[in-house]
Order: C-alpha cells, then sequence, then structure tokens
C-alpha cells in the first residue's frame, strides 16, 4: 500500500500532522484564504485543548488579520460554542481549531460561514479554489484591526442550552459522572451539569490537552468513566470527545450504551416535548425510524457529515437531529453537533422517565452496529467504491456518500473519511455475530481489492 | 518593483503588499531553527500590523518548538535587555523603526542582547532559503505563550546604572515627544523617576504614529512648541521603537540627530577616556569630540549589529550613529534611548550650562543628507559606478567599508545603499555650508543623477 499522506485538505478543512505536514505556513495561508473568501469582517476563533492550538491560532489570528479581519476569539471552548458565537456576534464567519476525534498529533481548521453552518459542498469548494489560486486579500496597513477576547463565549452557550431546555425538575438531583477526556470539553461540561443541577463527579476534566484515552468516546475508550460511575453508585456517565460535539452515555450499571443511543435518547425526550421531522445521516442505525414512529414522527436520511445534516435539518424543519457517532443538534439551540445540548436533553429524558439508563437503553428498539476503520490511501477511494457498488449492484444501494447497500438481513455503508486516511465500513444486522460478520466480509473484500489496479 | 529589503538588518517591507504572514512565519521559523530550541521574547511597536505581524512571529517560533514570552508593546532595547534577564536564547522585535507606519519588520536578538551580526544574519537567510525548518511534534510543542512584562526591568538597570538622586535634585521640566510609539511606555516613566517634570505629547500607545517616527528636526515642530511654551530645560523626540532620540535645547531650537551621539561622547568621555564607536557617515564631530581628550574613534559599516559587536571588540565607553541612535555600554551595548536620556540628564544635572551651551561647544559642522530612490535591481550597479567615476580623482582618499566614502581635507561624501529601503543615501558633510552644498553638486556630478 502507498505511504499514507498525513494532510487531508478537503472541503470540510484541512487537517493535517503537527511536526510533519500541518505547517504555520499552510494554516496561515488558509485563514488568509478564508479570510478572503468571507470578505474580512468579524470572525470567530475558538480551540480545543490540544498541545499545538496556541501554534495553530497564533497562524490563524496572522491569516485574518492580514485580510483585514476582525477576531472574536473565544479561547478554549467547545465547536459547538464558536458556532453560536457566529451567530450571537453576527460574525461573518468562524473558525474552530479542532481534529475532534483525532489522535493527539493531529490538529485541524474547521470553518464556519456566516450562518453558523460548517462549510461543505459548493462553499467549501469556493474555498478550496481561493486557496490554491493563492491570491489572497492583503489589508492595508491602516485597514488592519486586532484581536478581542470573549471571555464569557463558554458562558453564553450555558445560558443558551439552560434557556432553550430549562434546569432539572426541582428535588431530582441525578447523579452524573463526566469524562471531558481533558479536552474543551472540561471547560464547559461540568458547569453545565451544575447548573442544570445535577450532582456533578469529574474525570479527565484539566483542560491540558493530555489525551488520557483516546478522543473517540467509543466503548473501548470509556473504561476508566465506567469503573468510575459503578465506583460512585452513579445515575449515569457521559463522555465528550475534544471539542465536545460528541456524545457518548454510560448506564448506572457501568455499561456504554453505544453512541448511536445517545441520539435516540435525545430523540425520545424531544419527540416527546414537540413531535416534528427527525433528520440522521445515512449511516445511523435504522432505529431511528422505529422510535420516531413511536411517537408519529417520520425520520430523513441525509448524507454524512455535520453539514449535510444541517442542511437536511433545515430543509424538513427537524426538530431534533444529529448522528449516529454521538453528534446531537438541537436546532433550537444551534445547528450544530453539540454535546451540552445532548446532556441536558438525556438527563431531562432520565428524570421525567423515572428510568435508570439501563432500562432506557433496553427499551430502544433491538439493533446491532460495528463500526470499522482501516488505513486505506485516498487516491484509491473511488475505484476501490466502484468495485464495491459493482460487486453488490443485486441490492438496494445509496450512493450519496460512499456506498450503502440494503441487504435483506442488515445493511452495511462503505465510505472514506473526509479527515483522515482511512477506510469505515459500517454494518448493522439484528444481533451482533451477523453484523460482525458482514462488516468482516466487506473489509476483507476491500483489501483485496486495493491490491487489485485500478480501473480506468 | 515592490519594496521588500531581506539582509542583515532583518526583513523589512510594506504591509498589505510584500510583508505577508507567509513571510513572516518563515522567518519566524528559520530563525527559531537557527537558535535552537530554546525561549524566544517577542515585542512589537505600536503599528497596526503589530498584532497580526507579533501572531505570525509566534507561530512560526511555536511551530520549531520554541518556547515563546510575549512582551506585548515595548521598545526594541527593553526586550534586548530582557533576553538574559529571562534565560532566553533570543529575541524577535517587530518593528521597522523609523519607517512610516504602513511599513514593518522583524529584528532578530541574539542570546546577548545584541542583534545578529552580519555573518549570523546570512546564515539565518541561508537557513530561511533552504526551507528546512526545526518541527516540534505534538509532545514538544509549547502549549502556551507566557506575558512578560519587561519595562520594569529596564528601568531598574537604568536606576542602577545613573545617579538618580543628582538628577532629581535639579528637578528638570523635560518635554518629550514619544511618536505614540512604545517609548510612550518608557520614557515618561523613566523622566518622572529621574524627578523630572514632564511634558509629554505623543504619549498614547493607541494611537497612531503622530509624525514620521524620525527623531531629526522637521519632526521636532511640535515639541519644540511645547518647549517655548512650558519653559522646558530640553525636548526629546522618539523613534518607533526605542533607539534614537534627538534632542531640542531648552531656547527651542531643534539640534540635529546627528548631535546626539557626540555630546553623548563628550560626556561619557568626561567619564572615563576609551575608544568611540561609530559608522563611517556619521559626522566628524565625533572626531574633533574624541581628539580633545585623546580617545580613538573605531569607524564600522552602517548597521547596529556592526556597532554592537566593535564596541564589544574594544570595550567602548561609547557608541552609536548620526540618525540619533546612542549606545551606553554600562546599560548594554546597544542603541537605547532611555540610556542616552540617563547619560544626558547625568550630565545637564552637574552641568552648570544648560543644553544650547553644551551644544554650542560641539564642534559646529554642516551635514546635507539626500535619498536617491533607485530601482532596487539597480543599487548596486549605481554604487559601482559612483566608485568607478571617484576612483582615480579620489585615489586614496576612499574609504570602502560600507559604500563608497570619499576624504576632503575640510570634510567628506558618502554614498551608501540604504539597508531599509530602496535608494542610495548621500551624505556630506564640511564646514560650513557653502562647502557642503558644493560637495554634494560634486557628488550628484559623479553620481549622473
Amino acid at each position: 500500500m502507498p505511504a499514507i499522506p498525513t494532510l487531508k485538505i478537503s472541503i470540510s478543512g484541512v487537517r493535517g500532522v503537527v511536526g510533519d505536514s500541518l505547517t504555520p505556513d499552510l494554516l496561515t495561508r488558509f485563514s488568509q484564504a478564508f479570510g478572503t473568501y468571507i470578505g474580512s469582517g468579524r470572525v470567530v476563533v475558538g480551540r480545543d485543548t490540544r498541545t499545538s492550538g496556541e501554534m495553530v491560532r497564533q497562524a490563524v489570528v496572522a491569516g485574518l488579520l492580514s485580510t483585514g479581519c476582525r477576531i472574536s476569539d473565544a479561547g478554549v471552548c467547545p465547536t459547538p460554542t464558536v458556532q453560536l458565537l457566529v451567530r450571537h456576534l453576527r460574525a461573518h464567519g468562524g473558525i474552530a481549531i479542532t481534529a475532534s476525534h483525532n489522535p493527539p498529533e493531529w490538529n485541524a481548521l474547521k470553518f464556519v460561514g456566516p450562518d453558523a453552518l460548517f462549510l461543505s459542498g459548493g462553499r467549501g469548494r469556493e474555498l478550496l479554489d481561493i486557496y490554491h489560486q493563492g491570491d489572497y486579500t492583503k489589508a492595508r496597513s491602516h485597514r488592519l484591526r486586532g484581536v478581542e477576547d470573549v471571555p464569557d463565549a463558554v458562558d453564553l452557550h450555558l445560558d443558551a442550552v439552560l434557556g432553550a431546555v430549562g434546569p432539572l425538575p426541582a428535588g431530582r438531583r441525578p447523579k452524573v459522572v463526566i469524562d471531558s477526556c481533558n479536552g474543551a470539553g472540561a471547560v464547559a461540561g461540568p458547569r453545565l451539569l451544575e447548573r442544570l443541577g445535577a450532582e456533578v463527579i469529574g474525570i479527565n476534566v484539566t483542560p491540558d490537552g493530555s489525551f488520557p484515552r483516546p478522543a473517540e468516546p467509543t466503548a473501548e475508550n470509556l473504561r476508566s468513566l465506567c469503573d468510575a460511575v459503578r465506583r460512585h453508585g452513579a445515575d449515569i456517565g457521559f463522555a465528550q470527545d475534544m471539542d465536545a460535539d460528541r456524545l457518548a452515555v454510560v448506564s448506572e450499571e457501568g455499561t456504554p450504551i453505544g453512541e448511536e443511543r445517545t441520539l435516540l435518547l435525545a430523540i425520545e425526550h424531544v419527540l416527546s416535548q414537540t413531535p416534528g421531522p427527525v433528520v440522521v445521516n445515512l449511516s445511523t442505525t435504522r432505529a431511528v425510524e422505529e422510535v420516531a414512529a413511536r411517537y408519529g414522527c417520520r425520520a430523513c436520511r441525509t448524507a454524512v457529515g455535520e453539514a449535510n445534516v444541517t442542511a437536511g435539518m433545515q430543509r424538513f424543519r427537524a426538530v431534533i437531529g444529529g448522528e449516529g457517532n454521538g453528534g446531537v443538534i438541537y436546532p433550537a439551540i444551534n445547528f450544530a453537533r453539540d454535546s451540552l445540548v445532548g446532556m441536558a436533553l438525556i438527563l431531562h429524558r432520565l428524570v421525567s422517565s423515572g428510568q435508570r439508563v439501563s432500562e432506557l437503553a433496553a427499551a430502544l428498539p433491538p439493533f446491532e452496529m460495528v463500526k470499522m476503520q482501516f488505513p486505506f490511501p485516498s487516491q484509491r477511494l473511488r475505484d476501490v467504491l466502484r468495485r464495491a457498488a459493482r460487486e453488490y449492484q443485486a441490492y438496494p444501494q445509496d450512493l450519496r456518500d460512499g456506498v450503502k447497500v440494503t441487504l435483506p438481513d442488515g445493511w452495511f455503508l462503505l465510505r472514506g473519511s473526509n479527515t483522515e486516511p482511512v477506510m469505515r465500513v459500517i454494518a448493522e444486522a439484528d444481533d451482533a455475530g451477523a453484523a460482525h460478520a458482514l462488516a468482516a466480509r466487506v473489509r476483507e473484500q476491500v483489501e483485496a481489492w486495493v491490491t487489485e489496479p485500478p480501473r480506468p | 518593483m515592490k519594496p521588500l529589503k531581506i539582509g542583515i538588518g532583518g526583513v523589512r517591507g510594506v504591509v498589505g503588499e510584500t510583508f505577508t504572514p507567509e513571510l513572516v512565519v518563515g522567518f519566524a521559523q528559520a530563525f527559531g531553527s537557527y537558535l535552537g530550541r530554546g525561549r524566544i521574547l517577542v515585542c512589537r511597536d505600536t503599528r497596526p500590523s503589530g498584532p497580526m505581524v507579533a501572531a505570525a512571529v509566534t507561530a512560526g517560533l511555536l511551530a520549531t518548538g520554541n518556547e515563546v514570552v510575549d512582551l506585548g508593546i515595548c521598545p526594541t532595547p527593553s526586550l534586548q535587555l530582557a533576553v538574559g534577564w529571562l534565560g532566553a536564547v533570543g529575541g524577535v522585535s517587530v518593528t521597522a523603526g523609523h519607517n512610516p507606519a504602513h511599513w514593518n519588520a522583524l529584528k532578530f536578538v541574539r542570546h546577548d542582547g545584541i542583534y545578529l551580526t552580519a555573518s549570523q544574519a546570512e546564515e539565518l537567510l541561508d537557513v530561511y532559503h533552504q526551507g528546512r525548518f526545526d518541527k516540534a511534534g505534538w509532545d514538544a510543542i509549547p502549549r502556551r505563550v507566557e506575558k512578560a512584562e519587561v519595562i520594569g526591568h529596564h528601568l531598574e538597570v537604568l536606576r542602577a546604572q545613573f545617579d538618580v538622586a543628582r538628577v532629581r535634585a535639579r528637578r528638570f521640566r523635560v518635554a518629550v515627544d514619544c511618536c505614540n510609539g512604545p517609548c510612550s511606555l518608557l520614557s515618561p516613566r523613566w523622566l518622572e523617576e529621574l524627578g523630572c517634570e514632564v511634558l509629554a505629547i505623543n504619549d498614547d500607545p493607541a494611537g497612531p504614529f503622530a509624525h514620521t517616527p524620525e527623531p531629526k528636526p522637521e519632526n521636532a515642530v511640535q515639541v519644540r512648541a511645547v518647549v517655548k511654551a512650558g519653559r522646558a530645560d530640553l525636548g526629546l523626540v522618539h523613534d518607533g521603537d526605542g533607539e534614537r532620540v534627538s534632542l531640542v535645547d531648552e531656547g527651542g531650537r531643534a539640534l540635529s540627530e546627528e548631535m546626539t551621539l557626540p555630546l553623548a561622547a563628550d560626556m561619557a568621555l568626561q567619564e572615563r577616556v576609551g575608544p568611540v564607536v561609530t559608522n563611517v557617515c556619521t559626522t566628524m564631530a565625533v572626531d574633533l569630540v574624541a581628539a580633545r581628550y585623546g580617545a580613538p574613534v573605531v569607524r564600522t559599516p552602517v548597521g547596529q549589529p556592526f556597532i554592537s559587536e566593535a564596541m564589544l571588540d574594544h570595550r567602548a565607553v561609547i557608541g552609536g550613529e548620526g540618525n540619533g541612535s546612542v549606545a551606553v555600554p554600562r546599560v548594554q551595548p546597544t542603541h537605547d534611548s532611555a540610556a542616552t536620556i540617563g547619560l544626558l540628564l547625568s550630565h545637564l544635572a552637574s552641568a552648570e550650562r544648560p543644553l544650547s551651551a553644551l551644544a554650542d561647544a560641539l564642534p559646529q559642522t554642516v551635514m546635507v543628507k539626500e535619498h536617491v530612490p533607485i530601482e532596487p535591481n539597480l543599487i548596486y550597479r549605481a554604487l559601482q559606478d559612483f566608485r568607478d567615476a571617484v576612483q582615480e580623482e579620489a585615489e586614496g582618499r576612499t574609504d570602502l567599508a560600507d559604500g563608497v566614502k570619499v576624504g576632503f581635507p575640510d570634510g567628506w561624501v558618502h554614498v551608501r545603499a540604504s539597508n531599509t529601503e530602496s535608494m542610495l543615501r548621500l551624505i556630506v558633510e564640511a564646514h560650513g555650508t557653502a562647502r557642503a552644498r558644493e560637495l554634494v553638486d560634486w557628488a550628484h556630478d559623479r553620481l549622473g543623477r
């Protein structure tokens, strides 16, 4: 297999490895391209706690200022806080400095448009064109602006969540353990839980960018959270990723309920209060349709990617949406994946149901999903995906984003990552054995196809 | 062609044209790679582009694994003194000194607080051009930028080096024009500590440059008015980064910036006789003053790195250049207008006479300085043509250390390429205006311009 590049420049931003491909030169030029694209004006900048965050921030600030932008610096904060501030400050755009769940050597820029949504699709391509053309706005000296700190950025976000969801009913004070992975969630998560009225026990809540566990809040990375939930006899455990957009839930038994169920619990609470359409991406569990049906609501599917889901939510006037990776999007606050909103909704669900987390999880429709990812050279993506589509042409397919094949006893989705040189396989079936077998079979096929010479 | 100067004086250009964040990031990475990992101080002057440039410098230095200490707005000499104090391996001052506000530049300071020498600056340029910079991985990259306040330390050193009590006793009244530059944060405080009644103008670092930040009589109009209206004992005009200062006497007369060094040299030599260092095109009043004390004068090429290096080599008692910059080695062997003020006021305090009398007692010469703008690609050609044109008639009287200096029995002519702008600088000195004009015409004839 050819060497795997450590830089991903795509319509969803620029992502690379610090000390390798993610140089300050690249970052400052990308920021100039963004400043040029949005036509100067105010830009919100925030970052997660990665060790490279300050270097990246300085490069971004230099690039933006040189195009005449005025910067509102939110400091260390969740990515959804950046999106919220763009709207709140009526900014022309935002840059979130985070490689969300990637390992510590990565960092990235995510670009937010004036509508507080991530740039993607056409707008992402326009930004890339400007970057590649290299003809950036150069503001004359007297037109240069400065950097203003927004010290209350996180407070604004917490106020918004509490305003939309409300504190927990009086007299109910669930005991919650939160694991913020020493990421940006540490500056917001514990405070939100306290303001909601929970009893809070924090682990990994020092926002220093040391990775006490891999950042992705998958079951295998949540051992210390599970232990803490059991040890403290807590009602629930929450885990955030580095930029606090995704959320995982651990039951009172100390068992991760699976990221798909994060979204399902949030959907249940919202639909129980305000029935309406649900929008999720095509790699999220088919249980979404079943849960929505229980409340007489419908679910719509979009391509993978936060921007696609938020666009779909706007189109279908969704009351709730998100992604099966623990990304809850609640439009009453913002069109952004937001672990803070997720925690607030799920705690409300927990308290108002009077049930335990394990009981709530058990009451959801049964399904098993397997997610696998393995290294894959980005340049082979197209032809290997075409090969997969040919192989399974006898079955219904959705080709909006990778290749999704619905088989008689389940489905699988094969897609490249926008952010890393990896291939992802997601398979869902009624039981774990069948889901595993399906995912493993597809992975084997992909690894065989990539050794074949590409077809023209 | 667009103005950009990359050379031994650092890198300098116009913001919004050539002085881009990529360029700055590249130079910062080159400097970080060149010094090796350690602590590096970063300061800036008050130009509108300062925050942009300082951020680019910081990004580059962090990327090479260097710890950055942000000094915010402060005079370059305050940074230079702080390098040793804070245990840093070097510093970067973001300032274009006397250039207009739309310029900016990086000045590179080494571990001992003096600028990179010419040969070190060339090594830095090689690192920059090769482009293979040190890259710190995620576990080595500094996570945060510390801040430090170094002007207080600068004042502490100044207090220890001058007889503050003696100056305080005189209760001088001093008008000072900080040009809204970084000296706004140092100079009035220092004067107050010296017991002066301070009449400060243009001392708002958030304001725009009140005039071209070059201390010379044509920029002293405001401070002259303040001296006269406020009956001050003297007036001071600062530059954009705290290296140069020019003087206004108690009568409101603006002294040429060339006179700052001879005056300071006279004072330093009264304390101790030793070598005086200056560059090839500084007034011959320096030689005449030194001769009164039997002190040798060492002439260097133009540029502060040369002055500092020669001052260390020759154990000089004073150094400086004709642009109003003076280095007082007991404070630091590098241009420092606050140290210049300390020397000046401590001598004025014990002198029986006012500044005007001290100035009048200096050798009186006439200097003419002219700029000859030239396309950047033709500068050295023009200089070479001039050298060829004067070679025969000036046989034995030329000094080629920096540009071409031609000596006459009663004066001199010097033509050199500017280190900072796309032009030739023509400087002429003689004992009288008429003779000076003659020499200017002589030079123009041979420059063919």
